[in-house]
C-alpha cells in the first residue's frame, strides 16, 4: 500500500514539476525578441548618423525583415518620425521601435 | 539491509523538486521583471532623445512655457519639454515618463559656426591700415580695412612673424561690425527690466544648488554691494544686483548667471559662468573661466549727462573659454572697451563694439571682431597696431559651439553641454 501511494505521489510531483518547467520556459522572453530589439536599436543609430536618413525601406537582417517607415513629424521639416518594425519569417511582429530624429536633408 | 520506507523517500524527493520548481519560478519572475525594466528604460531613452531633437529643431519661442504631450498619441509616450533663456545660450529640459518611471535630461543649446561668416579677424574700415609688429601671427580669413595691412617698427619691436602677414584670405570690411542678434538682445533687455524676486542674501550658506528642472532661483542683492566668498553656486541660479558684485577666488561657480551694474572677480578664481554688467567687469590676474563662459557688457539705456565708459578688463595670465562682448544700444562718446592684460589666453570669440585694448603677448584661439585696436605702450597709444598678438581661427575645437547672439552663429542648433541626467 505504501509503495502504491509513493508511486502515485512521485508521478504527480514529477507531472506538476514538468508543467511548471514547460510554463516557465514558454512564458520567458525569447532570445529572438531580445535579438530583434538589439538589431532595431543598431539600425536606428545608423539611420540617425546617415546623411540621407529620410527614406522608407525594408531590409533583411539575419532571419528578420526590418520595415523602416519614415514620415515628417508634426509638419516640421527638420524632424522625422522613424518607426522600425522587426518581423520574423512568418511575418509576425517581434519588436517595434519609434523615435523622432533630426532630418539631415533639411 | 535498506528499510522499505518508499513514502518517506518520495516525500523528500517531492520536497526537493518543490524547492527547485519554486526557485525556477522566482528566477523567471526576476528575469522577466528586469527585462521589462530594461525595455521600458530603452523606450524612455528613445522618447527623451526624441524630446531633445524636438527642442533642437523647433523655433526658440515654442516650449518657453513648457509643454507636456504624447509623442505618438500613445499612453506610454509622454514627454515634457521646456526651453529657457540662459544668457547667450538656451537651456532645454526633456522629461520622459511612463507609469512610475521617469527619465530626464537638461542641456544647454549652442549653434555651430557659419563658415561663410567665420573669420579670425573683423576690423571695421575707418580708413586706417592694420599694422603688425613683433611676433604677431594671424591665421585664418580676415576682414580688414581697404587700406590693408602693413608691418611697423614700434616700441623697439620690428615685425618678426610670417612674411605673408596674414595666413588666410583677406577681405574688405565694412564701416560697421556685423550686428549682434536683435532677438537675443531683446530677451536681455526684457530680463533687465523685470523685477526678480527671491532671496536677498547668500550669507550663512555653504552652497546654493538649483536644478534646471526646477524654476530659476533668483538672488537679488538690490542696492547692497556684495562680496561673495566661500560658497558653491551651481545650476539654475541668477544673481542680480543694482550695484557691485565681487566674486572671490573661494567661490565655486558652475553654469550660473550674474547680472549687475559692475562685477569684480578676484585673483585665482576659476569656474564656469556668464557675467553680464551694465558698466564694467574687472577680472584680476590668474583667473580661469572654463567653456562655455561669457563676459558681456550690455547697455540699453541712454548714456547719462556724464557718460561713463563701459569696460571689460582681463588681468594678466587669465585664461578664458567662451565669448566676450560689449554692446551699447546708443553710442556714446566714450566707446566701450575690452582690455586684455599681458599673456591673456582666450579660446573663443571676442566681439568689441568699441575698442579692443591689448597690452602684449595676447593669444586668441578663435576670432576677434572689433571697431578698433588700441595698443598701449609705456607712454603712447597706437590705433590699429598689433604687437605680439597670436590670433588663430583654426585653433578652435571643431566641436566649438557659439551662442546665437554672435553674428557668426550658423542655423543648426546642437547640444552644447549635458547639464543633468538620470
Amino acid at each position: 500500500m505504501e509503495v502504491l501511494i509513493a508511486m502515485i505521489l512521485i508521478i504527480a510531483v514529477f507531472g506538476i514539476a514538468m508543467m511548471i518547467f514547460t510554463n516557465v520556459l514558454n512564458s520567458s522572453l525569447s532570445v529572438k525578441k531580445i535579438r530583434a530589439q538589439a538589431i532595431l536599436q543598431e539600425i536606428l543609430i545608423t539611420v540617425e548618423k546617415a546623411n540621407n536618413n529620410n527614406v522608407s525601406q525594408s531590409i533583411s537582417v539575419d532571419d528578420f525583415r526590418v520595415d523602416q517607415e519614415i514620415k515628417p513629424y508634426n509638419g516640421n521639416a527638420a524632424l522625422i518620425d522613424i518607426r522600425l518594425t522587426a518581423l520574423d519569417q512568418n511575418q509576425q511582429k517581434i519588436a517595434e521601435l519609434e523615435k523622432v530624429i533630426l532630418n539631415k536633408n533639411d | 539491509m535498506l528499510k522499505a520506507s518508499a513514502l518517506y523517500i518520495v516525500i523528500i524527493i517531492a520536497l526537493v523538486i518543490g524547492i527547485l520548481c519554486s526557485s525556477l519560478i522566482v528566477a523567471a519572475y526576476f528575469y522577466r521583471n528586469e527585462y521589462q525594466k530594461k525595455f521600458r528604460y530603452d523606450r524612455l531613452q528613445n522618447n527623451i532623445n526624441s524630446g531633445v531633437n524636438i527642442l533642437l529643431a523647433t523655433p526658440d519661442t515654442a516650449y518657453s512655457n513648457g509643454n507636456t504631450f504624447s509623442l505618438y498619441n500613445d499612453d506610454e509616450d509622454s514627454v515634457s519639454l521646456k526651453k529657457i533663456f540662459w544668457g547667450i545660450y538656451d537651456v532645454g529640459s526633456s522629461i520622459a515618463f511612463a507609469q512610475k518611471d521617469t527619465l530626464y535630461k537638461t542641456f544647454s543649446i549652442g549653434y555651430n559656426l557659419d563658415s561663410a561668416k567665420w573669420a579670425a579677424l573683423y576690423l571695421i574700415d575707418e580708413d586706417r591700415p592694420l599694422s603688425l609688429s613683433g611676433k604677431t601671427s594671424i591665421i585664418g580669413d580676415v576682414y580688414i580695412p581697404k587700406a590693408g595691412v602693413t608691418t611697423s617698427y614700434m616700441d623697439n619691436k620690428a615685425y618678426q612673424g610670417d612674411q605673408r602677414l596674414i595666413i588666410g584670405a583677406k577681405k574688405i570690411s565694412k564701416k560697421t561690425l556685423p550686428p549682434l542678434l536683435a532677438a537675443r538682445l531683446i530677451q536681455f533687455h526684457q530680463f533687465s527690466q523685470q523685477t526678480h524676486n527671491g532671496d536677498t542674501s547668500v550669507s550663512r550658506k555653504d552652497s546654493v544648488v538649483q536644478s534646471f528642472l526646477l524654476p530659476t532661483k533668483y538672488v537679488n542683492f538690490k542696492k547692497e554691494a556684495q562680496n561673495i566668498s566661500n560658497i558653491k553656486l551651481i545650476g539654475n541660479l541668477i544673481l542680480t544686483s543694482d550695484t557691485t558684485i565681487t566674486l572671490d577666488s573661494t567661490v565655486i561657480v558652475k553654469d550660473i548667471i550674474v547680472f549687475a551694474k559692475s562685477i569684480k572677480v578676484k585673483t585665482g578664481f576659476h569656474g564656469n559662468c556668464q557675467l553680464f554688467a551694465r558698466d564694467s567687469i574687472s577680472i584680476d590676474s590668474n583667473c580661469r573661466f572654463a567653456y562655455p563662459s561669457c563676459l558681456g557688457i550690455l547697455r540699453f539705456g541712454q548714456p547719462g549727462l556724464v557718460p561713463s565708459q563701459e569696460q571689460i578688463f582681463l588681468g594678466s595670465k587669465c585664461s578664458f573659454a567662451g565669448i566676450i562682448f560689449t554692446y551699447e544700444k546708443t553710442e556714446s562718446i566714450l566707446k566701450p572697451t575690452i582690455a586684455l592684460g599681458r599673456s591673456v589666453k582666450i579660446i573663443g570669440q571676442v566681439y568689441s563694439q568699441g575698442i579692443l585694448t591689448n597690452i602684449d603677448t595676447v593669444e586668441v584661439d578663435g576670432s576677434v571682431f572689433t571697431s578698433q585696436f588700441l595698443y598701449k605702450s609705456s607712454n603712447t597709444l597706437y590705433k590699429n597696431y598689433l604687437v605680439n598678438l597670436k590670433l588663430n581661427a583654426k585653433g578652435l575645437s571643431p566641436y566649438y559651439l557659439t551662442g546665437d547672439l554672435c553674428p557668426v552663429a550658423g542655423q543648426k542648433k546642437k547640444v552644447l553641454q549635458w547639464l543633468e541626467a538620470n
